[in-house]
């Protein structure tokens, strides 16, 4: 096992240093390319209120390669699927070395506020956010209570 | 600023930028690693992390693009505002790692010396600092020998102590009764004197009063006859007639009358039946001291003690994780021994001179000889100016100093070498040297400057973090202490100053320390005075010398170094000298002789005049000079040769500049001179070359008379006892050349001896020397030194093949031979050092050689001395010679072995053959000095070849037997053991025969005689082959025989061939990375034609050996693609003799076709099917199944021969037909699986189902229990061998499973192991084990 980038290193003192509001990362005790991430739901959007739990890992060849994110925390979002994998053209072909974890998990934050159900990935979510977006803010909702607030 | 620094932030590494380049959207990224891992190679392209433009790449690649300057400017000038430190890669470019390939900054790794990244790095720092804290572990548990040490010491100064009392007593005692015997002696004689005195006076007396009596008479009767015979008074006839008669009786008593007037003047003489000189010689003389030499070169007591054991000594010396330093490790010893090199090389702690940062200090510690001939002879040169004066005791060679201690004769130059140690402790400028020990060169690292900061900045640490430990304490107190000893240099230029006064001082310590003067005076006297003397120390010397000098090159730079302080003022050399026995001085002498005797040859003269009166006048406040002895022209001769050797060094240094021109001018000039001296060697010499230097010679002894006190003659046999021992040598050599060349030349061999006492050797001596002043204008005085060393081999050599006394060569000449056996054995210091003669040798040989081609290249005799020169002349037309010494005799041998044989059916015809012969020969007396004398040390033995030792173990003790008369002499004994084969293989088949036997009696005798063999050969057809063998080598066709013979006894009875192990036959390895060496050996397997091959662990690499042990092919090299290992473990031949190799930690199995081709590998990490962890042990059955011993998953596999999983049996645990950490695994040929299941300490049989069909062994030592049993090896009679790894023997079971016979100890001697591994049976019952710690593989 290959000692860690600086780049790694520096990115997490900054991200233990410098927390961006409402996203919290922390690195695991045994991996240090593994971050244990809690992000808050936005203000202002069916998530709001809620915690949500992901997983971040950095690969081998990152940052030249995107970090691997997941949302843990089940999520009623038309681009996040039920196992909480996440389409978001930043973590695939959008990525550039130039981002940072911070950059990204703003990136999920805002998708979180704007969710875009014209490039879905849990269809029959996106289908009823475009439907009836009414109904499909309100299962956000619900699942954010459900799932994602803590008592 | 925030910005600013962002702006100066490479957005992809988050790092300072690197070389930014300016991509053309104007956004710029550091060239590496960003800009390279941006690159998208298929297209081409490369994508701006930043705007995601995308560009092409130019054509030379991302570098092509342009620097972004301004940026870097800004660089700089953050740098020069916020003064913050460059990176310290910044500049640098990426390379590949050395050793995991990866791109990154590599920086210089002083662990393995090549260039590797960090993360490598860190990993050799930590494998350093657990090797350090091993070798702490190691240091402590035997730092008590050094305690012990010290105690035993103490002991030794006591009972030094008492024993010089006793001597003092005796010679009072003596001195008494000689007093009283005299005292007597004289009242007797005086009362004899009175007694004769007075019965002589007495007599005289009574004459004188008797003659007054008769002359009053007489004048009476005359007057009376003047007054009244006459005619005035009447006398009657009768009367007149009686007068007339007493007249006539005083005329006849007068005429008669004689008086015996003897001489009364003379009468008593004292007589004295000795010459009265003589007795008073005798009686100056009256008692000598006899100091007992210890028994070997550096047997003193302290550095036996001292003497790193062999075991221990090549860990510490190597950092054991680093194999491929082996290699260079070989080749530096081969230039510098271990021995009298400094600890780090003479650096400064932690300092690198490749090293570009040199920030860590902690590497430095396990590698001590490295780069050390490259120091030397730079100070060598920068020592001309002494300007280094902290060097002066960094030479303090444990071999140097303990000659020192070893020589000193009493407890007061003891305590005065003490007293000058820690003077010059003190004086020692540098403060690392402070505490230098004495011994081995060891500095504390408390007070290297660097460890000191390391541990201050911790203290610092410590501090702020307000934890005040008792450690912190300590550190602080040996920062202050190392503070203070810091500023001692500065004390130390006044100290220098008063360094005279010291030495002054020491003298009249030295005079009043009566004892011990004398007793050194005495030690002079008996090495000067007779060449029997001279003989032992000639062998002690070359000796001493082979283990001293091997250093060969840094010998004299180390007396030059050591001498840097000596050099400005010489009195501290006299003073470090005085004490020191003429043993050492001899040695100094010879080595340095060279140099020393070539003063005369130029204007060294005026220099060493300078430097012999400083040290003439120093001698005589000597105590070799202030010891008031009759016997004044022996006394002199030694305390002459005391400033010589003090003025050795002197020239040496300075002489070796001046050009040759000069040299050869003067040396004219002297010639003329010296031939008034020494006629008989100007005369009779025909060799101009060496009635030059003889003269030069000849000059500088009468420079050094004159300078000195004492007469040209005196100071010639000065010099002739100085260089006795290395004059004895040459006197053989004289003599050889005499007899050689018809024209004789008695005077310079023989050199008149009987005329003036020793300088006849003193000529010899001198014309011994010539290689160096002529050869002084290409080289240094090394070359003396170096041929000073050689002498003792080279005529050893020669005389093995003289007619006269071999005996004496003998021992000399086994172990110069047994030098260059060291790198196929050995880890030995000794041998170490011996290389280092043997390529100093081969140096002076080279020279000598060019100058006897030159000098008498028309003589017929250049075969003889090509001869001589060839063994160990690797570059030259006869390498098997060396090769044979270089490879334990194996490969080599078997050359020479080719050659010899051939050279003795054509002895005389060319010079070749002569050679390796002469090479062979030189082998066998080798072997038969080891095989025969009880003397032979285990030493030696390893180095001596492998049939050699065959032969010592196998018939060695036979030989003695048969040829007792011989044994005792080695040279004799060489051709019995040669011979004894035979002998041996008949009395094992039934009695040695008395025919044979006198036979080789014969063979032995002639060979002794150096009388070619050939003769020998002829007189017995039977004995033919074996006396030809006999001088070829361990693969001729005896050993063959020998071997079948032995197999012949294993056909009827295996089962006692087993019982009979117990003796090595030979071994083969040593440490190393060259063919035939190995790191770690592990598995061994036999083929079908009882070659084997060795796994080379650590070498990554598979060896394959012949039936015979001779190195036939390598293959396999460091890596994870085909054909290359990782530490490979287990190793397997099956029926069609592929190898099939367990390459343990790419956790796969490679098999390689019997070329080592790659043919396939399969298996990869995991637990599943076909998978591995860490496979070990491998075995194959005769269908070609493949049983792994799937270590860390602790079960058996089984695959096909191609790879396919057939089956697996075992799991972890302590039951039957469970498994914890199975390691080596054999195969019967009845298809019994047998596994050693080591954590178990059990050995498991299973069918090939994975059955269980018997459980051999428990947990134990006794026999026939087991401990971590690893190798495993079943012969095709079922017979088992095991490798009982944790009692270091081997154990073999018979197969129903019952203990047959265990043997084998912990050590590094022969038949000792240090951690077993791998076993493996021969089809003649010879039992490979692979020794992993010695690196090496026995053959039982």
């Amino acid at each position: 096992m290959s000692s860690l980038p600086r780049r790694i290193i520096k990115e997490t003192q900054r991200l233990m240093q410098e927390p961006v509001p409402g996203i919290n990362a922390i690195p695991d005790e045994n991996n240090a390319r593994y971050f244990h991430v809690i992000v808050t739901g936005p203000n202002d959007s069916p998530f709001e209120g809620g915690v949500f739990k992901l997983e971040l890992f950095l690969p081998e060849d990152y940052p030249m390669s995107a970090p691997k994110v997941r949302f843990i925390t089940k999520i009623y979002h038309p681009n996040i699927d039920r196992l909480g994998r996440i389409c978001l053209d930043v973590l695939k072909d959008k990525w550039s070395p130039a981002l940072q974890i911070r950059t990204i998990l703003l990136s999920i934050q805002a998708l979180l506020s704007a969710p875009n159900p014209d490039d879905p990935l849990a269809n029959d979510v996106a289908e009823l956010w475009k439907v009836n977006e009414a109904e499909a803010i309100k299962n956000a909702r619900e699942w954010t209570q459900k799932y994602a607030v803590e008592d | 600023m925030e910005q600013f620094e962002q702006l100066l932030t490479c957005c992809v590494c988050l790092d300072r930028y690197r070389i930014p380049k300016l991509l053309p959207c104007q956004h710029s990224f550091c060239m590496e690693p960003c800009m390279e891992g941006l690159v998208d190679y298929v297209r081409r392209q490369v994508k701006c992390p930043e705007c995601r433009a995308e560009h092409r790449i130019p054509y030379n690649g991302v570098q092509a693009f342009p620097t972004n300057v301004t940026l870097q400017r800004f660089l700089e000038l953050h740098i020069e505002i916020t003064g913050e430190l460059p990176d310290p890669t910044s500049g640098q470019i990426m390379e590949r790692c050395s050793v995991c390939s990866e791109k990154s900054y590599l920086s210089y790794c002083a662990h393995c010396e090549k260039k590797i990244c960090e993360d490598c790095k860190s990993a050799h720092m930590d494998i350093l600092r657990r090797e350090i804290t091993r070798f702490n572990s190691q240091i402590r548990r035997s730092l008590h020998r050094l305690q012990d040490t010290l105690a035993i010491i103490e002991k030794n100064s006591v009972s030094l102590q008492t024993n010089c009392v006793g001597v003092t007593e005796e010679i009072d005692e003596i001195c008494r009764r000689i007093t009283k015997a005299i005292k007597d002696r004289t009242d007797q004689l005086r009362g004899e004197v009175d007694r004769y005195l007075t019965i002589e006076m007495r007599n005289l007396t009574t004459l004188r009063e008797n003659l007054d009596h008769e002359i009053q008479n007489i004048s009476s009767n005359c007057d009376i006859v003047d007054k009244y015979m006459n005619e005035t008074v009447e006398w009657d006839d009768c009367e007149l007639m009686d007068t007339k008669e007493i007249f006539l009786k005083t005329v006849e008593f007068l005429r008669h009358f004689e008086y015996e007037n003897t001489d009364y003047t003379r009468r008593v003489r004292f007589l004295v039946s000795i010459d009265p000189n003589q007795l008073v010689l005798n009686l100056a003389s009256f008692g000598d001291l006899n100091i007992a030499p210890h028994s070997q070169p550096s047997g003193s007591v302290s550095s036996s003690h001292l003497a790193p054991p062999s075991g221990l000594q090549p860990g510490l010396m190597r950092s054991k994780s680093d194999h491929r330093l082996a290699t260079q490790f070989r080749q530096q010893e081969e230039r510098v021994g271990y021995n009298d090199e400094p600890v780090l090389g003479g650096r400064k702690f932690g300092e690198r001179p490749v090293r570009a940062n040199n920030d860590r200090y902690g590497d430095g510690n396990s590698r001590y000889g490295r780069g050390t001939d490259y120091d030397y002879e730079n100070e060598y040169d920068n020592d001309q100016t002494p300007s280094r004066p902290g060097k002066s005791s960094r030479f303090r060679s444990r071999f140097v100093r303990s000659h020192q201690n070893d020589d000193s004769d009493s407890e007061q130059q003891q305590a005065q070498r003490q007293q000058e140690l820690e003077k010059k402790k003190d004086r020692v400028l540098s403060g690392e040297d402070v505490s230098r020990g004495q011994l081995s060169g060891i500095i504390r690292l408390s007070d290297c400057a660097r460890v000191i900061q390391r541990l201050a900045d911790i203290g610092k640490e410590k501090k702020e973090k307000k934890s005040d430990t008792a450690a912190q304490a300590a550190v602080q107190a040996a920062i202050q202490a190392q503070k203070a000893s810091m500023q001692r240099p500065k004390q130390g230029a006044q100290r220098q100053v008063s360094e005279d006064d010291e030495i002054s001082r020491i003298k009249r310590q030295n005079k009043n320390a009566p004892g011990g003067t004398a007793t050194q005076a005495t030690a002079a006297n008996t090495t000067a005075q007779t060449t029997e003397s001279e003989r032992p120390a000639a062998d002690r010397v070359a000796a001493l010398k082979r283990t001293g000098v091997p250093q060969g090159t840094s010998e004299e730079s180390d007396s030059s170094n050591h001498a840097s302080p000596v050099r400005r003022t010489p009195p501290p050399r006299a003073e470090s000298k005085a004490p020191v026995s003429a043993q050492v001085a001899a040695v100094k002498k010879t080595t340095r002789s060279g140099s020393s005797d070539s003063t005369a040859s130029t204007e060294s003269s005026t220099s060493s005049a300078a430097a012999a009166a400083p040290s003439s006048t120093r001698a005589r406040e000597s105590p070799a000079r202030s010891r008031a002895t009759p016997a004044s022209s022996a006394v002199t001769a030694n305390s002459n040769s005391t400033p010589t050797t003090e003025k050795k060094p002197f020239v040496s240094r300075f002489l070796p500049q001046h050009s040759s021109a000069a040299a050869s001018n003067e040396k004219k000039k002297a010639e003329s001179e010296s031939s008034s001296e020494e006629e008989t060697s100007s005369e009779e010499s025909e060799d101009e070359v060496d009635t030059k230097s003889k003269s030069t010679a000849a000059t500088s002894s009468s420079l050094a008379a004159k300078s000195q006190v004492g007469s040209s003659a005196l100071s010639s046999s000065g010099a002739g006892s100085s260089s006795g021992a290395s004059s004895y040598r040459e006197r053989l050599e004289a003599r050889r050349n005499s007899r050689d060349d018809a024209s004789s030349r008695p005077s310079s061999s023989y050199a008149t001896p009987s005329s003036s006492g020793t300088s006849g050797y003193g000529s010899s001596s001198r014309q011994r020397t010539v290689p160096a002043p002529h050869h002084a204008h290409d080289s240094d005085d090394r070359y003396g030194s170096g041929s000073a060393a050689s002498g003792s081999s080279y005529t050893s050599r020669f005389l093995n093949k003289s007619k006269s006394s071999a005996i004496v060569s003998q021992p000399s000449l086994s172990t110069p031979t047994a030098s260059f056996d060291e790198d196929a054995n050995g880890t030995g210091d000794d041998s170490d050092s011996r290389y280092g003669t043997g390529r100093s040798r081969y140096l002076a040989m080279k020279e000598r050689r060019s100058r006897l081609a030159r000098s008498r290249s028309s003589h017929a005799l250049g075969n003889e001395d090509d001869d001589l020169d060839e063994p160990v002349s690797p570059t030259t037309a006869s390498p098997s010679a060396y090769l044979a010494s270089r490879y334990s005799g194996y490969g080599g041998t078997d050359l020479a072995r080719s050659r010899s044989s051939h050279a003795l059916k054509s002895r005389d015809n060319s010079p070749i053959t002569d050679r390796s012969t002469a090479s062979a020969r030189s082998a066998i007396v080798t072997a038969a000095g080891s095989s025969t004398s009880a003397a032979a040390d285990s030493k030696d033995g390893e180095a001596l070849s492998s049939w050699a030792r065959y032969l010592k173990n196998k018939y060695g003790n036979k030989s003695a037997k048969d040829t007792p008369s011989s044994s005792s002499s080695g040279a004799s004994a060489a051709p019995s053991s040669s011979h004894s084969h035979g002998a041996g293989v008949g009395g094992s088949s039934s009695s040695g025969s008395s025919a044979s036997r006198s036979h080789a009696s014969d063979v032995s005798r002639r060979l002794s005689l150096g009388l070619p063999l050939r003769q020998a050969n002829e007189l017995g057809s039977s004995d033919d082959d074996g006396s030809k063998n006999g001088l070829g080598s361990p693969t001729s066709p005896t050993v063959a025989a020998a071997a079948a013979g032995i197999t012949g006894v294993a056909g009827t009875s295996l089962r006692d061939l087993y019982l009979r192990k117990r003796q090595q036959l030979f071994q083969l390895g040593g440490r190393g990375s060259e063919p035939g060496s190995f790191t770690w050996p592990r598995g061994v397997a036999v083929g079908p034609d009882n070659s084997f091959v060795v796994a080379d662990s650590s070498n990554h690499r598979i060896q394959v050996f012949d039936s015979n042990g001779i190195f036939v092919k390598s293959f396999g090299d460091f890596g994870c693609r085909e054909g290359e290992f990782d530490c490979l473990a287990g190793v397997a031949i099956n029926r069609i003799g592929q190898y099939i190799i367990a390459d343990r930690y790419n956790h796969r199995i490679q098999v390689l076709d019997p070329q080592g081709r790659f043919l396939r590998a399969f298996g990869s990490q995991g637990i599943t099917d076909g998978k591995f962890n860490y496979p070990w042990g491998i075995a194959t059955d005769s269908l070609g199944f493949i049983y792994v011993c799937d270590k860390e998953n602790h079960r058996v596999q089984v695959f096909q021969s191609d790879g396919t999983f057939v089956g697996k049996f075992g799991q972890l645990g302590p039951l039957e037909g469970e498994l914890e950490h199975p390691h080596y695994i054999a195969v019967s040929n009845t298809n019994r699986v047998i596994v050693s299941d080591s954590n178990n300490h059990r050995i498991q049989i299973f069918d090939v189902n994975g059955k269980v069909l018997k459980t051999i062994g428990s947990e134990g030592s006794d026999d026939g229990q087991l401990k971590f049993p690893r190798g495993i090896a079943v012969d095709d009679q079922g017979y088992i061998v095991i490798a009982d790894a944790g009692n270091n023997r081997i154990q073999i079971y018979s197969p129903d499973g019952t203990f047959l016979k265990a043997f084998g100890s912990w050590g590094s001697g022969r038949s000792e192991f240090k951690g077993l591994e791998g076993v493996g049976i021969m089809s003649n019952g010879n039992i490979l084990v692979c020794d992993r710690e010695n690196h090496r593989v026995q053959v039982f």
